[in-house]
């Protein structure tokens, strides 16, 4: 199969850019990743990127397709040409460029490390036997442990755009695979840490992680766990926890967001009183309703059932995120194959037999 | 940055770094090494589990687990080691589960074990099926919390050199990849943990970092391998990319079937079926093939009466990856799978500390030959291996080490020489490309020296490789001349090894006149010939080949017997 492919080409020696086009003959299967060895062996060698798995799991080929960060190894070449337009290859963002596909990945793993990943059980000897811990207190961890450190949630995080600073979705989800583990001694001085500028409550909720993480970790779930975490602790001096907070209380009390309310509650009355100039301007547009007396919504006593439902189940922060995603794996798994069945359908492989059946 | 450390390890997958931080947790200075960034290597795509008796499922014990490595390895594994490795093991399974590796729990909390091939007891612990990911993870996260007490990390620096002054090894030359230029890391003792060499065959479950090179800079300085011939098959790798399906999947409870829907397996191993051992269903597949009862060179791995749930909570990672490189979907359908290079359990040869021939040089991990694994590797024992035997190795590393004096100076020379040398091969400018004859020697070694092996074929093998040894010595054109992240150029010095190594596997190969364990002649000499071949074969390179030699096996408590599953 002929393909054309274009690849942002940068030369760090030179500081020279261009985005070169390149016409390799690839078998039908071929992943991005076969597509680039083919253009390194037979075009040009000097091609730079990274590889070695080239089976999704040493997070080495993180790369842009088009603007978006993917693993190579992980993408159909066929996939990416089925519509007749010629890919552009590019290397992820947010990462200062080395050679071509080539990122320097030292921010990101300092900011890894700048979470102390690692376990911190407040004792330093072993004992002779494990740790004897629920499999459904593991699983609050689960997708965080998937992670394989490629990058492309970085690539793509908006926060970390605006702000180099920000920890990012892949050292937070990091953090969280650690204040989720219930062998872990220092949650509260985790969530402290991470609760402290540029962490948890400054990301923007674009869930463009979710959607680019080649792995199904979903770090933004992972740093709306922490969030969760934090506010069971009463770690929620910052805006953004403080702002989150007033949601459940308006929804649980009155069953709408009462937004007059909502200025205060998140930053204090004193700077919520600068605010009023600006608040004022609203008025006529009709989004400061009158807070008194306060409108309480018809059905508000479905809003407080849920609410003392989930109260109820003990399943607060982590652990109630988690047991949504278990049920939506189920609903994706079911309702996207539920009328396929693995025998006695035309074209389905027969059903396995051992020898001596036959003899019988 | 050129420093002076106790102790180098060469390589960071699990091996490399539990080697390394043990070192470190004795007292050592350590440096590690490593061409990919540790998280990257090759032991994070381990996905069924890791050995050890705890009797977590079912009652186990230590014993029981040599034994059955002990037949697993078809007698070809020094049984002292094995003893070693079967007792030590349990402990370290604790110590990672307190460095808090995410581990598959069973109903009472503790570590679950699964079932896995020619095991008498369920007895791998996993993490779903992406045990050595976890692995990885949790290693590199202990290597981080050292990283801040002053333990070094080069990564991406690519070696390709032992140092070796007075009859002791001094350390290590590098190419760093971001930056380019030799750079000299000295240390007082070095630890190899480089991995194997599965991109010798075309269908491997092999990262392509997998090319053998702490095994061939050791031959390069004349220290002997051992067992080179010995390359196990995987009886579950996809077409045509020889990615893994892990053998969970079996022990889980999936079928091998034909293309009739035959559970074959009853035929060649009536009482294990598909859990008899890795070279035993490797050759079923390959005879099943062979009679024409596969399709497109492969057999079928069928997972469709576990059901959605099994599949889904145990077998998450091979789902997606029969889904994603096969369009399989093996709850619906099942996974075409075909037998490939998988380990490689010859190595650097070793003792029971990792120690190899030269002072102050030691091994673990596949890179080494202990030899735990003899002629056959059971699945599971290979991630323990790296854990026990890493931690040995960095414990008498750093024990040596602070009893060595500072070096003399060799390191310098070496440097230079280094230098000289890859001016040399960047120099080239007209010639052939490398990735022809790397293509030519993974297929041909696929052809001639795979599951089953004829005295015509290894024959015709050792010409192929001769003549691919003459080409890449005539010298093959680096098209990057630059310094900056320069792959063609350490991909071209990795063909070199290959090529070595091969050399030594086809030599040792030819003259095992017997059938053991991976190695199987069923045309000239279908038989074990313990008389004659229960021996280690020995690989020392002299002037421009291989020279062979013979071992004994070291035997503690188990007499040879016929090996049935």
């Amino acid at each position: 199969m002929k393909v054309e492919l274009k690849i942002w080409r940068y030369d760090g020696a030179t500081g020279q850019k261009a985005l070169r086009p390149y016409e390799v003959d690839v078998s039908a299967e071929a992943t991005l990743l076969d597509t680039l060895d083919a253009v390194k062996d037979k075009v040009d060698g000097s091609l730079a990127y990274r590889k070695s798995c080239r089976m999704m799991i040493c997070g080495s080929c993180g790369m842009r397709v088009n603007g978006g960060a993917v693993l190579a190894c992980k993408t159909r070449i066929a996939d990416l040409v089925a519509d007749g337009s010629v890919p552009v290859i590019s290397a992820m963002g947010n990462l200062p460029v080395v050679k071509d596909l080539v990122v320097d990945m030292a921010p990101f793993w300092d900011k890894m490390r700048s979470v102390e990943p690692w376990l911190q059980p407040g004792y330093d000897q072993a004992t002779e036997i494990e740790n004897i811990v629920e499999q459904k207190r593991m699983d609050v961890i689960h997708k965080e442990s998937l992670c394989i450190n490629c990058g492309c949630c970085v690539s793509e995080c908006n926060s970390m755009e605006s702000d180099p600073d920000f920890l990012g979705p892949a050292a937070l989800a990091k953090g969280m695979r650690f204040v989720g583990d219930p062998r872990d001694g220092r949650t509260i001085e985790r969530l402290e840490a991470y609760s402290e500028p540029h962490g948890i409550w400054d990301c923007t909720r674009c869930y463009f992680c979710n959607e680019r993480c080649p792995k199904g970790v979903d770090p933004r779930d992972a740093i709306a766990k922490l969030g969760a975490e934090a506010m069971n602790k009463g770690i929620d001096r910052d805006m953004g926890a403080r702002h989150a907070k007033w949601f459940v209380t308006s929804a649980k009390t009155t069953g709408w967001l009462r937004e007059t309310e909502l200025v205060p509650k998140t930053q204090g009355v004193v700077k919520a009183i600068k605010e009023i100039k600006f608040a004022m301007s609203l008025v006529p547009k009709g989004k400061v309703p009158p807070p008194f007396p306060p409108h309480v919504a018809e059905d508000v006593h479905e809003a407080r059932g849920l609410y003392d439902l989930v109260k109820q189940q003990g399943v607060e922060g982590a652990l109630g995120i988690v047991q949504g995603e278990k049920a939506l794996m189920h609903l994706e798994h079911t309702s996207g194959d539920s009328d396929r069945h693995p025998y006695d359908e035309p074209g389905s492989f027969v059903r396995p037999f051992l020898p001596e059946d036959v003899q019988e | 940055m050129e420093q002076h450390f106790d102790v180098v390890v060469v390589g960071a997958g699990c091996a490399g770094m539990r080697a390394a931080i043990e070192a470190h947790d004795n007292g050592a200075r350590v440096a590690v090494i490593s061409k990919l960034h540790p998280t990257r290597s090759h032991s994070g795509a381990a996905e069924g589990g890791i050995n050890a008796a705890l009797g977590n499922t079912a009652e186990d014990s230590p014993e029981t687990h040599a034994f059955d490595t002990v037949k697993g390895s078809d007698y070809l594994g020094d049984q002292d080691a094995i003893e070693i490795f079967t007792r030590e093991a349990p402990g370290d399974i604790y110590q990672l589960e307190h460095w808090g590796c995410v581990f598959s729990r069973n109903d009472e909390g503790k570590l679950a074990q699964r079932p896995f091939g020619a095991a008498g007891s369920p007895r791998t612990v996993y993490a779903a099926d992406i045990t050595g990911h976890v692995l990885i993870q949790v290693l590199y996260e202990q290597l981080q919390k050292r990283m801040a007490e002053g333990l070094v990390v080069f990564e991406e620096y690519f070696a390709f050199r032992l140092v070796e002054e007075d009859g002791r090894c001094r350390g290590v030359v590098s190419w760093d990849l971001m930056n380019g230029g030799v750079k000299l890391v000295e240390g007082s003792a070095v630890i190899l943990a480089t991995g194997g060499a599965g991109r010798l065959f075309r269908a491997t479950t092999n990262a392509y970092a997998c090319t053998g090179d702490g095994m061939a800079m050791a031959l390069r300085l004349g220290l002997p391998l051992k067992d080179m011939e010995f390359m196990q098959f995987h009886p579950t790798t996809m077409f045509p990319s020889g990615i893994l399906i892990t053998e969970g999947c079996r022990g889980e409870g999936g079928y091998l079937i034909n293309k009739d829907g035959e559970r074959f397996m009853k035929r060649y191993a009536p009482n294990a079926l598909e859990l008899a051992s890795r070279d035993v269903v490797s050759r079923s597949e390959q005879t099943e093939i062979d009679a024409g009862r596969g399709v497109n060179g492969s057999v079928y791995l069928d997972l469709r009466h576990l059901g959605a749930e099994k599949i889904l909570n145990r077998l998450p990672g091979s789902r997606e990856l029969a889904m994603t490189y096969a369009a399989v979907d093996p709850i619906y359908e099942p996974i075409p799978v075909r037998p490939g290079a998988h380990y490689h359990m010859g190595g650097v040869e070793c003792d029971n500390w990792g120690l190899t021939e030269l002072e102050g040089l030691y091994a673990a991990g596949e890179v080494a030959c202990v030899s735990v694994h003899g002629a056959n590797r059971l699945g599971g024992n290979s991630l323990m291996e790296t854990i026990t035997f890493g931690r040995r190795a960095g414990q008498a590393a750093a024990e040596y080490a602070r009893s060595s004096s500072a070096t003399g100076g060799n390191g310098d020379a070496a440097r230079a020489d280094a230098e000289t040398w890859i001016k040399g091969l960047l120099g080239v400018e007209h010639g052939e490309r490398p990735w022809q004859i790397r293509d030519e020697l993974g297929i041909s070694m696929l052809e001639n020296f795979g599951v089953f092996r004829h005295a015509d074929k290894m024959d015709k093998q050792v010409e192929v490789i001769a003549g691919l040894r003459g080409r890449y010595e005539r010298g093959v054109v680096i098209e990057d001349k630059g310094d900056i992240f320069n792959s063609d150029l350490t991909q071209a010095i990795e063909l070199g090894y290959l090529l070595d190594l091969a050399s030594c596997m086809l030599q040792a190969g030819v003259a095992r006149k017997e059938s053991r364990g991976a190695h199987s002649r069923p045309h000239d000499f279908p038989t074990r010939d313990d008389e004659n071949f229960m021996k280690h074969s020995i690989s020392r390179w002299q002037g421009t080949g291989p020279e062979l030699s013979y071992r004994e096996v070291r035997m503690t408590q188990w007499e040879p017997m016929e090996r049935k599953y």
